[in-house]
């Protein structure tokens, strides 16, 4: 086996209050593919971003390129060789592939552009990769998949010697990813290492050489492919201590609240399920699942294709948020900052905006904002000086507080949390927990989309698992645990 | 209760306005001791017209009324999160038409006038329209529409003056007929009393209507606006139709202070009316700011302008004043918000 070229070793990671990554050692052989697995947040993205030169390492951990002790930034990293491709595309749409290649690297010749070089090099390696494209193709009208392509081209053309590939295939379509893996194992039989993060576990059976696990920061494994299976990486991804549980009451579920027939649109297809009075039902899947889609879809927040909602037995007719909420549906959002609060207004402002759909008078005193505002402070304890409070002087827990006092003042009947406690300190998680409890009682039903696995198990009467914008799974209760959960949410087959 | 007090002051919840009130006393004491010290230099015997006198201080209201009920439709479109720069030559095209179907058209003063508005308010939800419904950038709309105004004014008047007879006379009929200070007799025109009106009208409006909050809210962050059930895209449409109505009455009452339809009427307005509102304290990026802000707002440019002509600085002067004054209060207002809010975390 070759020496490695780059290597990690002791890696630690720090941010305020959260330990991301803690003395991970990590390297990359030259010609091999070396998958990433972990669940969300076990600590993925920390570990490429280290690689890439965007994040520093806590000191006491080394970093060796080509057996050299050095320091990365995002321009050394790329000088050295090493080039991330993220999730989301960043290529320029309205170049072709030959300048998107070689944009803000041209060639030149005495600081005249040589157009015809940089075509020829660029042709060389697509004929290479076989991949159908043509260096003169504008690249806004390539597929998702082929301008993926044209970003892995671009480490072939320069030579580079890692590459990092995070979630390349998410919004593909089988036969792109199909293309994408074939051009992903030429790309490292030419001798580059390729660090490939996904949460496809077939896909990652299908090209790895070797797999490292990552659990809560941890890593717990790293080995060749052959000497894993499917079963024994998911056991290695779960598993977790009881103190990361919260223990909640159970109550006997009621009347059928919100029943979800057949839905389809903003991405998500032929979704159907049903939420009663009293349960909390959690939708559990990896980021991209279409969770958020298809909550914005219930809130009518996005036009749906085909099927129906009915609300408390009768269909309901959804066109715009605001039918939602006349439908007593609320709808806590998973990014607080850009669409559950406004940031430059009072506590007070904050709290009464949800519930003008519902008021019948045109005129409305301050006072009666302070008044309404100030209640629900008290009652959520939420911690801010007054009223008259900046939302975006809150911290975060405090934010989501305004954002709950938001909804309850609409007298909702179903609510819908998205990542309810994301970015929330553990005091303030606690109470948000249960604050949702305080809505079972009051005999509220509650959807829950999450993506922290401690909180989705403790928490729910029922997890639907959603993968690729479909319902791949429902678990009840007696049967929830992780492995059933990944299961669904990253294995191949559907049960 | 007691943690709840509330707590009033320049710097804590009211850091919206506390900029422009505090250039407007810093402007009066200048001005007060600027006057002082000139009349002691001339024994005691004042050498300017007073600033302070009660006619000046008429004067500089009816200076500013046309432009501050301008103001007003400004105020309210910005807070939303849009802009308007046609206002301007909005002003011109009611006013040319309005004069235009007096003198030319045979139309009566009071159907031309209403017609006037019309126009305005028409003008104002197609554009409004255009760029709720399509989500595009109101400056470029707007900068069109300016554009397009301006000829469409100069083709109804052939590029020339239309000069009125006493038709509009009853918008500047004097309320204290016969009231004197100082040996000269006062005016206090009708017009200055639609001002104030107006200005009560939209502070009770943004203030204590469930349409206010909207628009605040729209303003602040459009997204959680959707999203909390607000229809975003009436409340902007609903906002320039607004303004259209101002900018209708401001045109028709600049129209009657001067009697002539011109395309100067409302030529470079625009930037006045957007400074007077940001000066006021109303953020570009919406959501922010107040009509008593933009009140305080344009009356102190008026101010400062008159107070320069008083002392006679040159007019190149002027400008240079004004355009300080625009930078000192948009970032001494991001400042003292931010002095704002670190207090209340300290107190935290």
């Amino acid at each position: 086996m070759q020496d490695a070229v780059f290597r990690l070793k002791n890696i630690s990671k720090t941010f305020p209050g959260v330990r991301a990554l803690s003395h991970i050692d990590f390297d990359l052989i030259p010609g091999e593919i070396h998958c990433i697995c972990g669940e969300n947040g076990a600590g993925k993205s920390t570990l490429i971003k280290i690689i890439s030169g965007a994040y520093q390492p806590d000191a006491g951990g080394t970093i060796e390129f080509e057996g050299k002790a050095c320091s990365l930034t995002p321009h050394s990293a790329m000088t050295l060789g090493i080039q991330t491709i993220y999730q989301e595309h960043t290529v320029f749409p309205d170049l072709s592939v030959t300048e998107n290649i070689f944009a803000g690297l041209e060639v030149a010749h005495g600081g005249v552009i040589s157009r015809k070089e940089m075509r020829a090099k660029t042709e060389e390696v697509l004929a290479y990769l076989h991949c159908g494209l043509n260096p003169d193709d504008n690249v806004g009208k390539l597929s998702s998949g082929q301008k993926k392509m044209v970003e892995i081209a671009k480490a072939l053309v320069f030579r580079r010697k890692i590459v990092i590939l995070d979630e390349p295939t998410s919004s593909f379509s089988a036969s792109e990813i199909d293309m994408l893996l074939d051009v992903v194992k030429k790309v490292a039989s030419t001798g580059l290492a390729i660090a490939y993060i996904s949460h496809h576990l077939d896909e990652v059976f299908r090209i790895a050489d070797r797999i490292t696990v990552l659990r809560d920061g941890q890593k717990i494994i790293t080995c060749p492919i052959d000497e894993i299976d499917e079963a024994q990486l998911i056991r290695d991804m779960v598993g977790r201590d009881a103190s990361a549980f919260y223990s909640r009451e159970y109550f006997e579920p009621g009347e059928a609240a919100l029943e979800a027939r057949n839905l389809t649109g903003n991405g998500v297809k032929d979704i159907s399920f049903t939420v009663r009075r009293g349960e909390i039902v959690g939708f559990a899947g990896m980021v991209g699942s279409g969770r958020s889609e298809l909550m914005t879809l219930l809130m009518g927040g996005a036009p749906k294709k085909s099927g129906a909602i009915f609300i408390f037995g009768e269909k309901a007719n959804l066109k715009k948020p605001s039918d939602a909420i006349r439908h007593k549906m609320c709808y806590i959002t998973e990014d607080r900052q850009n669409t559950g609060l406004f940031l430059k207004h009072s506590i007070a402002r904050n709290t009464i905006a949800a519930n003008l759909v519902n008021m019948k008078k045109t005129f409305i005193s301050p006072r009666e904002d302070v008044r309404i505002a100030d209640e629900y402070i008290k009652k959520l304890g939420t911690k801010a000086r007054n009223s008259h409070m900046l939302a975006m002087n809150l911290s975060g827990g405090n934010q989501q507080k305004v954002v709950l006092a938001k909804w309850f003042n609409t007298n909702g009947e179903i609510f819908i949390f998205d990542e309810p406690t994301r970015g929330i300190d553990v005091g303030a998680k606690q109470e948000i927990y249960q604050i949702m409890m305080g809505l079972l009682k009051q005999n509220k039903a509650v959807i829950m989309v999450s993506s922290d696995m401690p909180e989705v198990i403790s928490m729910s009467d029922r997890v639907i698992v959603m993968k690729n914008g479909c319902i791949q799974g429902e678990i009840d209760r007696q049967d929830i645990s992780e492995e059933n959960i990944l299961q669904y949410s990253i294995g191949g087959s559907k049960q | 209760m007691n943690d709840l007090t509330r707590k009033k002051g320049v710097f804590s919840r009211r850091g919206d306005m506390s900029t422009v009130v505090l250039i407007s006393v810093a402007f009066a004491v200048l001005v007060v001791l600027i006057q002082l010290i000139s009349g002691l230099v001339n024994d005691g015997r004042m050498s300017y017209p007073s600033f302070i006198s009660p006619l000046n201080l008429l004067n500089i209201l009816m200076q500013v009324a046309g432009t501050g009920i301008l103001v007003m439709g400004m105020t309210s479109v910005m807070i939303a999160g849009g802009i308007d720069l046609s206002v301007g030559m909005m002003v011109s095209m009611v006013g040319i038409f309005v004069a235009k179907g007096i003198k030319d058209w045979g139309i009566d003063p009071a159907p031309a006038i209403l017609l006037g508005i019309l126009i305005a308010v028409a003008a104002e939800a197609m554009m409004g329209f255009i760029i709720s419904r399509l989500n595009v950038e109101s400056f470029i709309i707007t900068l069109g529409g300016m554009i397009a105004f301006r000829g469409i004014a100069l083709l109804m008047c052939r590029s020339q003056e239309v000069t009125l007879s006493q038709n509009l006379e009853f918008f500047k009929f004097n309320l204290i007929e016969g009231a004197k200070a100082g040996g000269l007799s006062l005016t206090l025109p009708i017009y200055v009393i639609i001002f104030f009106l107006m200005t009560a009208v939209f502070w009770a409006l943004l203030k204590y209507t469930k349409y206010g909050r909207r628009v605040y809210a729209v303003g602040s962050n459009p997204q959680a606006a959707y999203l909390s059930g607000i229809n975003v895209k009436s409340i902007q449409l609903i906002t320039y139709i607004i303004n259209g109505l101002c900018v209708g009455i401001g045109g028709v009452l600049m129209l009657a202070r001067v009697n002539v339809g011109t395309i100067n009427l409302g030529q470079n307005l625009e930037i006045d009316v957007i400074a007077a509102v940001v000066i006021g304290g109303v953020a570009m990026s919406g959501g922010k700011g107040s009509p008593m802000g933009s009140f305080i707002g344009v009356i102190l440019m008026g101010a400062i302008a008159n107070a320069m002509n008083i002392m006679r600085i040159q007019s190149e002067w002027q400008f240079f004043v004004k355009g300080l004054i625009i930078i000192v209060a948009v970032a001494g207002g991001e400042l003292s918000s931010r002095i704002a809010a670190r207090r209340q975390l300290k107190k935290m």
